[in-house]
Parts: C-alpha cells; sequence; structure tokens
C-alpha cells in the first residue's frame, strides 16, 4: 500500500496517487486562471464606459440632458476622425462604439439579414442605397427639428433625389471616384478610363487593383465607353459583364477599397480610387517622394457619390444620434473631421476656410464646376441584380 | 543457411562503414531542419512585435523605433473594447464548453450503449463541417429565434435576456466546435484508464458522487485543463462564426483586426498583439509550473497543454 | 426506471435508482442539436431555394437544384474556386506531411529526453498567438517594401521588390504555415508513443536506416499522420482568412465566396448551395483518400507477403 500526504491511503500504483492530489493545484491554477482574465476583461470594459451628462464644453450651443450611454456606429473604415468621437464622449457623454463594413451591399446584407436584431443606431449609406433602405424598412424618419446644424449645409446638398426633403438622410460628405499610379511603373499619362484599362492590361497587368464595390466595378466600362452608368439595358449589362469577368478580372491583384496607402508602399502600380483615399496616399509620401505618384479625376464620365448619416429604424439611442448629427455639422468640427478624411463635407463656407488652414492637396477634395459636370450619381434600380452579380463572378474569375 | 549469410552480410555492410559518420549525418540533417522549422513558425511573430515598435501610422511602412502606439494603447477604446469581448466571450464559451464537453465525455468511455454511434457521429459531423457553414447557419437561426440573442427593446437587461446578446451569440457560437473537441479529449482520457480503480470505490462503499469527485475527476483533469485551454484559445482565435453574429458593439478582437486588414492596417493592432501575445505566454507558463510542481514531467506538461497527453 | 443492473447491486441492495447510461451527456447533445443540426438542416433547406427578386434574400416556393447546377456550371467562374479551393488544400496538407514529419521524427526520436517538453512547448507557442495576426506577420514580412525584399535587393538576388504577396504562392505559404503545427502535434504523439525497442530489433535482424524506417517507423506512424491529415485538411479547405489576408483577389477560396454570398450578393440560396457543395467536396475528398490509402496498404501489404510455401521446413 502507498503512503498519501494526506494520510489516505490508496491501493492504487504511486504514479496515480501523485496524480490524484494534483487536483488541488490544478482547482487553484483553475481559478487563478479564470479570475485574472476575467479581471482583465473588467478592467477592459471599465475603460469603455464614459461618463455621462457632463457638462459641455467648445461652441456647439446646449447640451440635451437625455441622452443615452451609448452610440453605436455602422461604419465605415477610418471614416471620421478618432479624436471627434472622443470629443463627442466628453462633451454630450454617451461612448461611441464603431463596426466596420466595406460595401454598401454588405451593410443591407447584414441589416436585413438582422430583421432589427443588429443593434446599431447610425449608418452611413451612399445615397442612391436609400430608397431600397426605405423600401426594406430599414430607416427611420428624420425629425429635422432635432438638427438646428442643418441649416449649415449647401442647399445644393441637400433634398437629393433619391432622398426628397432629406426624410431619412442628412449629407456627410461627397466624393467621386478616379485612378492613382505609380509612375516609376506607368511611364504614360491615364487621362481617361480607356486609358485605364489599357494600362491595367499591360504594364499594370498583375498590379492593378480596383474597388471592392460593384457598381464602381462595372463603372469602369460603361465610363470607357459612353453608356450611361445606370443602364438597364439588357445587351450593355451582358457586354459589361463579358469585358470585366473575362477580360479584365484576370489582370486584377485586388479588390481594394482603400488602395491609397497601400499604392504608395509598392503594392500595386495602378488603382481605382476614390478621392479622399488618393489624397491618404499622396499625404504619406509627400516629404519623401511627392512626385512619383499620381492622381487623375475618371474621365471623360466618373461618379457622384453622397454618404449621408441615417438613423436606422431599429436604433435604441435615438437621441444621442441627433445629437452625434448635429455635432458633426458644426462647421469648426466639419473643418477638423475633412482634414482627417479628405472629402468635401458639403458645409457652408467649408472650402474657404480649408484653404485658410492651408491643408494639403484641396485640388483633390474640392472640385469645380466642370468637373462636377463630368458625374453621375448612381442608382439601385432593376440592373442592381446583375451589377453584384458581374463583381461576383469577377472576384470568382480573378481568384482562379 | 543462406538466409544466414545473407544477415551477416548486412550486418557487416552495416558496420562498413564508421557508424558514427553514418549517424552524424542524419542527424545534423535533421537537427538542421528542426531549427528551420523553428526559424519558420516564429518568422512573423517576430514580425509582428518589431513592427510593433513602427512609429509611423501604416503597420507595412517602417518609419522608425518609437515606443508611441504602445503608449496610445491605454486610450485606445475600440481596442480595448474589443479585446475585453473576446476575453469575456472565451471565458464563457471555455466553461461551457469544458462542463458540457466533460459530461458527455464520461459518458461515453463509461456508459457505452447503443446512444454512443449517434452521437459519435454528431460530434464527427461537428468537427468534419467548415466553420463558414455554421457561421451562416447560426446567423439565420438567432435571428429567427432571436429570445436572448436579439437585443433588448430600450437596452440593458431583463428576465428574457440575463446576459448582453450579443455575449450570448458568441458563447453558443465558440462552444459548438470547442464542446466536440473536449468530449473528444476527455473521451480518449477516459478510455484509457482502467475502470478498476473506480470500481475499487465502489467497492469501498464510496458513493457514485464520491468516486466520481475522489477518484474520476482528479484522474481525468489534466484532459479536463487541456480541454479548457484549447477551448480558450479557440474562442480568442476565432474569427469567421465572430464576423457573421457579433452583436453591435461587441466586436471581437479578431473581427476588428479582419476588418482592419481590408482597410488600413495601423501598428497600434501589432502592439496590442505584442502584449496579447505575452499574456498568452504568462498565462501557458503558469499552468505549465502549476502541472510541474504536481509531478509531471516536462514532456508530459508540453503534451498536456497541446491537448494531446 | 433504474438502469441496466451492475455486479455491486447484487451485493449491496440499498443501491440507489440511477439515471439512463446517457443522461451525462444530454447537455451537450442539446446544445449540438439545437446549435448545429437544427441551423445546419435549416441551410440545406435553403439551399434548394432561390432568390425572388432584388429586396428579398431567400425565397423556398419553387423548390429546385438550380442553384447547385449554378455553382457547378462549367462555363461559369465559381466551379473554377471550387477546384482552386481543392488544390490549395490539398497541397497545403501535402507540404504540411512533408515539412512535419521529419521535424516530428527528429523531436520524438533523436532529440534527448530532457529538452523534448520545451522544444515541443516552442511549437505550441505560435499556435496559441492569434491566427489572424500570424498572417499579418506574414504580410509584413513578403510586403514590397518589407524586410525580405530589400534584403534580397540588396543581396543582388532580386531586382525589382519581392511580389509573392497577393498571388497564389502566398496563400499556399500562410495555409501551411498557420497549419503546420497541427500535423506536428499527433505526428509527434504517435511517433513519440513508438517502441524504441522495435526499432532496435529491427536493427539487430540486420534492416538499413532507411528500411527500418520504411517498415517499422512509418507503418506505427500512421495513426498520427492519418490524423493530422485530416486536422489539417478539413479546416485549411474551409479557411478562407488567410487566403484573404494573402492572396488579395487570388486563392479565392470556396469559404470566401460563401460569405460574399451571405455579407454581399443577399443571395442566402446560393451561398447555403454552396456550403453544402463545400461540405460535399470535403466528405469526397476524404473518401477517395481513404480508397487511395487503403489501395496503397493492400498492395504493400501483397508486397511484403513472404510466401513460406518455398521455404525448406527443417525437420523437428
Amino acid at each position: 500500500m502507498t503512503e498519501h500526504e494526506e494520510g489516505l491511503r490508496v491501493l492504487a500504483p504511486r504514479s496515480t496517487a501523485q496524480r490524484i492530489s494534483r487536483r488541488y493545484f490544478l482547482q487553484g491554477s483553475a481559478v487563478a486562471l479564470f479570475s485574472s482574465s476575467v479581471l482583465l476583461a473588467a478592467c477592459g470594459s471599465d475603460d469603455t464606459t464614459g461618463g455621462g451628462g457632463e457638462s459641455p464644453s467648445g461652441g456647439t450651443g446646449g447640451v440635451p440632458t437625455d441622452l443615452e450611454d451609448q452610440l453605436n456606429f455602422y461604419h465605415w473604415a477610418e471614416y471620421d476622425d478618432p479624436k471627434l468621437f472622443k470629443q463627442f464622449t466628453n462633451d454630450y457623454g454617451p461612448t461611441t462604439k464603431i463596426d466596420i463594413y466595406a460595401s454598401n451591399e454588405e451593410m443591407i446584407a447584414k441589416l436585413s439579414a438582422a430583421q432589427g436584431t443588429s443593434g446599431y443606431d447610425i449608418v452611413v449609406p451612399t445615397g442612391v442605397y436609400i430608397p431600397q433602405m426605405v423600401q426594406l424598412d430599414l430607416l427611420a424618419e428624420l425629425d429635422l427639428s432635432k438638427i438646428p446644424n442643418f441649416s449649415n449645409l449647401e442647399t445644393q446638398y441637400t433634398n437629393q433625389p433619391w432622398d426628397p426633403n432629406n426624410a431619412h438622410s442628412v449629407c456627410k460628405d461627397w466624393g467621386s471616384t478616379g485612378y492613382i499610379w505609380d509612375t516609376t511603373i506607368i511611364k504614360r499619362d491615364i487621362a481617361t478610363w480607356s486609358d485605364f484599362i489599357d494600362v491595367a492590361k499591360n504594364e499594370a497587368s498583375g498590379s492593378t487593383s480596383v474597388l471592392d464595390a460593384p457598381a464602381d466595378l462595372c463603372g469602369i466600362y460603361f465610363w470607357a465607353n459612353g453608356i450611361p452608368w445606370t443602364t438597364t439595358n439588357q445587351a450593355d449589362l451582358d457586354a459589361c459583364e463579358q469585358f470585366t469577368v473575362n477580360d479584365l478580372a484576370p489582370h486584377i491583384k485586388a479588390y481594394d477599397s482603400y488602395p491609397g496607402i497601400a499604392l504608395t508602399q509598392g503594392n500595386y502600380a495602378l488603382s481605382q480610387v476614390w478621392n479622399g483615399d488618393a489624397r491618404q496616399g499622396l499625404i504619406a509620401v509627400q516629404d519623401k517622394d511627392p512626385n512619383r505618384y499620381k492622381w487623375g479625376l475618371g474621365a471623360p464620365k466618373t461618379e457622384l457619390w453622397m454618404d449621408n448619416w441615417c438613423i436606422l429604424k431599429e436604433a435604441q439611442d435615438v437621441n444621442a444620434a441627433y445629437a452625434w448629427i448635429n455635432f458633426i455639422l458644426t462647421p469648426e468640427i466639419s473643418l477638423k473631421d475633412l482634414e482627417f478624411h479628405g472629402y468635401n463635407t458639403g458645409i457652408k463656407d467649408v472650402k474657404e476656410q480649408a484653404e485658410a488652414a492651408d491643408l494639403p492637396y484641396l485640388d483633390i477634395v474640392f472640385f469645380d464646376d466642370a468637373q462636377v459636370a463630368t458625374m453621375e450619381a448612381g442608382a439601385v434600380n432593376s440592373a442592381q441584380q446583375q451589377i453584384v452579380d458581374i463583381w461576383d463572378k469577377s472576384k470568382a474569375a480573378s481568384g482562379a | 543457411m543462406s538466409a544466414g549469410t545473407v544477415t551477416t552480410a548486412r550486418a557487416s555492410e552495416a558496420t562498413a562503414a564508421p557508424p558514427r559518420h553514418k549517424v552524424d549525418l542524419t542527424n545534423i540533417a535533421l537537427t538542421v531542419w528542426g531549427v528551420l522549422v523553428y526559424v519558420f513558425l516564429f518568422l512573423p511573430i517576430v514580425m509582428i512585435v518589431a513592427f510593433s515598435f513602427n512609429k509611423g501610422r501604416a503597420l507595412l511602412a517602417w518609419e522608425g523605433f518609437g515606443f508611441d502606439w504602445y503608449k496610445g494603447l491605454p486610450h485606445n477604446d475600440v481596442i480595448l473594447g474589443t479585446i475585453s469581448t473576446s476575453l469575456k466571450a472565451a471565458v464563457g464559451a471555455a466553461v461551457i464548453a469544458t462542463v458540457l464537453g466533460s459530461l458527455a465525455g464520461i459518458a461515453l468511455a463509461r456508459r457505452p450503449g447503443k446512444w454512443t454511434i449517434l452521437f459519435m457521429a454528431l460530434v464527427f459531423l461537428v468537427l468534419v463541417t467548415p466553420e463558414i457553414v455554421d457561421a451562416i447557419s447560426l446567423l439565420i437561426w438567432y435571428v429567427r429565434i432571436k429570445g436572448p440573442f436579439a437585443p433588448v427593446p430600450g437596452g440593458g437587461t431583463d428576465l428574457l435576456h440575463p446576459v448582453n446578446y450579443g455575449l450570448l451569440r458568441l458563447w453558443v457560437g465558440h462552444a459548438l466546435f470547442a464542446t466536440a473537441v473536449v468530449t473528444l479529449i476527455v473521451r480518449a482520457r477516459l478510455a484509457g484508464l482502467d475502470e478498476s480503480l473506480e470500481e475499487a470505490a465502489a467497492d469501498l462503499y464510496a458513493s457514485p458522487w464520491r468516486t466520481f469527485r475522489q477518484i474520476t475527476l482528479p484522474l481525468m483533469l489534466p484532459a479536463v485543463l487541456a480541454g479548457a485551454l484549447l477551448s480558450f484559445s479557440l474562442s480568442l482565435d476565432n474569427t469567421i462564426i465572430s464576423t457573421f453574429v457579433h452583436g453591435a458593439g461587441a466586436t471581437p478582437w479578431p473581427v476588428y483586426v479582419f476588418s482592419a486588414v481590408r482597410s488600413i492596417l495601423r501598428p497600434e493592432i501589432a502592439a496590442a498583439s505584442t502584449l496579447l501575445l505575452l499574456l498568452t505566454l504568462v498565462a501557458l507558463g503558469l499552468v505549465a509550473l502549476v502541472l510541474k510542481r504536481s509531478g509531471d514531467s516536462a514532456e508530459d506538461v508540453a503534451r498536456t497543454m497541446a491537448g494531446a497527453g | 426506471m433504474a438502469g441496466t443492473a451492475t455486479a455491486g447491486d447484487v451485493t449491496r441492495p440499498r443501491r440507489r435508482v440511477r439515471a439512463p447510461r446517457w443522461s451525462l451527456a444530454i447537455p451537450a447533445w442539446v446544445l449540438l442539436v439545437s446549435f448545429f443540426v437544427i441551423p445546419v438542416l435549416w441551410i440545406v433547406w435553403y439551399s434548394f431555394g432561390e432568390k425572388p427578386n432584388l429586396f428579398q434574400t431567400i425565397s423556398t416556393e419553387h423548390l429546385s437544384f438550380g442553384r447547385y447546377a449554378e455553382s457547378l456550371d462549367a462555363t461559369g467562374p465559381f466551379r473554377r474556386v471550387f477546384v482552386g479551393t481543392l488544390q490549395i488544400s490539398i497541397l497545403g496538407t501535402l507540404f504540411c506531411l512533408l515539412i512535419g514529419f521529419p521535424f516530428a521524427y527528429w523531436l520524438a526520436v533523436r532529440v534527448q529526453q530532457r529538452w523534448r517538453g520545451l522544444l515541443l512547448a516552442l511549437v505550441i507557442v505560435p499556435f496559441w498567438t492569434n491566427f489572424l495576426v500570424r498572417t499579418i506577420g506574414w504580410r509584413i514580412l513578403l510586403g514590397p517594401q518589407g524586410p525580405l525584399s530589400t534584403l534580397m535587393q540588396n543581396m543582388g538576388l532580386r531586382e525589382s521588390p519581392l511580389a509573392i504577396l497577393d498571388t497564389r504562392s502566398a496563400v499556399q505559404l500562410g495555409v501551411v504555415y498557420n497549419y503546420l503545427p497541427l500535423m506536428i502535434l499527433p505526428l509527434f504523439v504517435a511517433l513519440d508513443r513508438l517502441d524504441p525497442a522495435l526499432r532496435e530489433a529491427s536493427k539487430d535482424l540486420g534492416a538499413g536506416r532507411w528500411r527500418t524506417f520504411r517498415q517499422v517507423t512509418l507503418p506505427l506512424a500512421m495513426p498520427g499522420v492519418i490524423a493530422g491529415t485530416l486536422l489539417v485538411f478539413i479546416p485549411l479547405t474551409g479557411d478562407y482568412i488567410t487566403a484573404q489576408v494573402l492572396g488579395g483577389a487570388k486563392g479565392n477560396m470556396a469559404g470566401r465566396m460563401v460569405a460574399d454570398q451571405f455579407l454581399v450578393a443577399q443571395n442566402w440560396a446560393r451561398g447555403s448551395a454552396m456550403a453544402m457543395l463545400l461540405i460535399l467536396m470535403i466528405l469526397l475528398t476524404l473518401g477517395i483518400g481513404a480508397l487511395i490509402g487503403l489501395g496503397i496498404c493492400a498492395l504493400v501489404r501483397r508486397a511484403r507477403r513472404v510466401d513460406l510455401s518455398d521455404v525448406e521446413t527443417v525437420p523437428a
């Protein structure tokens, strides 16, 4: 018989007897492990609970006192200055949480799949998708009286055809699409989308990136061939599919909606890009190699997209949402945001203010009337199904 | 006999060249291979740790050495929030998976019957199904049954929603695969152990509960511990299921990193990852220390941690 | 109702009522059935549906195999993705085996006993870091302006920046890296359990090192090889994270295709059908692999069979 340290006699081989006493050590260590990680988790969550109802600072007017504790965003990546979220929490109280999507289609898919259980309050769709979202009963009707700063917006950016009288949305910013390229690899100038396609198939074959958005991808073909971007003509759509999936897709290196910085790091030679993102890429290298990369606005035609603040119908922090929208429409705040993301926020006189603040690359932020005349607003119409299919198939074809 | 001469010829052939020289060559080759594999395994981790000290704004563009991003971490509510969510989810999932899996493992090992085949088939199915299928099916299912898996109207918690719905979704989603794994580990461990100890306890008038508590449980504890550790780490790592089912504002850490990959990577992610790695090493070291003190050899310890013992 | 009586019942009449044999497994059963079986069955049901219009994701009014046909259509792009996924996963498993087996052998057989624990733990440490973060580490290393590219250019091995990122090869490398520990561990366990006496006996009987390996070590390590292959192949085929981080548009894996159907295209029926096809593909490959394995086993056994009819029997 073997002796056990606790005086218990066990009819067992020594090794097993040792294991039986290990129980106590293991119980203790297991408790220690779990409690320490729970402690850590609790510490983490403590950091994120901000104080509520603190007194405001700065000239944003009276702060409503009935704001909720939290505000959940379903948002694009890196689209607002994180300092502004902090400032909002300091001035108004609600802590902000942001989840990210990469395309409007993804956002709508997630929201409609969740059927009102997503838990988000504010969402930022591109204007042309709003009618679809309204039809899917996702958006709340806005009470503009709760957004006094609405009057700061230039009237031409309000009352858009896809949302008459701003019933569901308020302009966040607007921008366009073009191309950015590495001049050491691509020696010629890219003036039009046809040039873009030609370069993509030759010098930049296998080093080209396109936007990870169905409508923008199809736009390459339509704009290059003078076809209206919103066409529903079946022949046009089939031609676009044939071109994109069979001609263009094999040359594509990545579907990247934020290629600006990646391109200036050498990942791509040519990218289809939104203007603000191209600007971020150029700013990143403006001290080292300012002339190596060039940006061009899409020609002869390109898109005009407008992103908007919307409140979801299922939102549980409605007052906080209104407070945020009002906050972001303040001219000083709006300028700070513009400095961060590089898109025209549509606030009155923001261009003059930006010039006064001597911000770089303003020609990529503000467009003149001639340029704006070449921009088309998109639409989500009966062609949408096929547009998304083309994108889907193109991705599959590129990966083969 | 001819066979005998063949044997001796072979033996002499083997000893013809000096044995020391032959052994050294293969040994050296294998050792070199081993070292290369270690380098391979640690290379990207070294990269992450190194680039966490990148001063620049973009992770992939090195702009000089600095602690900037580490200093900024305590103020980065977003990252801290996601890590906190992940830890909370991992603890919950590990508890569920360990308890359920251990019970099932005991039942499979000690009380097999006709039901065993059905249950093993279920476990096998869980292990064979790709994670993406789990993810999409859970998303559809959670939305369908709502209940505690949907947010409470007006926020907060109530009787029907005792836990934050996002957390509950993660617990259940992560626990599925982990339960199957723990079941197998515990079953394997118990099946390898002789039932005679338990029978002896029964013969000595111990109640089934006492037998379990003082005999069975300690014997299978390494397996349970390994299962718990594995479930914890699987849950922390889980990306695909988390992407689909997480609730608003309860984004787990891998989902955050994944969306950063698709937009812009910042060095703060590398900094947070380095700290998490240190935390993991400390935790592993702690468990190893405990196991070692209770009599396991170093090898047994390593095997327990690998879930292979 | 008491369960079946055990031997103890006869000697101790005060036995209490026992719960049914399988009762301990009930909680796990409930969890798995309610949150795995039923949801997946729902997906199977959906896979026979269709996308009725732009705004709705699924309709099961008209059931058909249409979505399966779409996904497998030879003229369509989806089939290529399935084939490509299989390529990457089979090659990946093979590479893991080729890299992992010598390593596991070295660790289990050649390394001295006292170092084994530490070295094994070192294998596990990368496994315990976050999957995604490890893969990002490769992105850092392989980037066109990353350390490897700079090193190769400075050493004159390359003229232009390294262009391996966002290609198929990068994905292949990434998956091998991520699943290597899962191959090494079961191989190690199997080789570790091998009795060294068996190998010594083989040497004593005059077998050369290679022959010992082929006829003693390898067959006995087979359970480990099989376990490792399963542990690597199955999750690898369904994984798309590695491909998305390292592969750009290339290396589009089937898992990502399924995810896109749900996350972007909003075509749940097609997504469900693709998910089913993915499972079938895995099971089919495993089945074929098992058959091939059994076939090889049978052939090897045939070849090794010692025909005793020719041997002269020595009179007793």
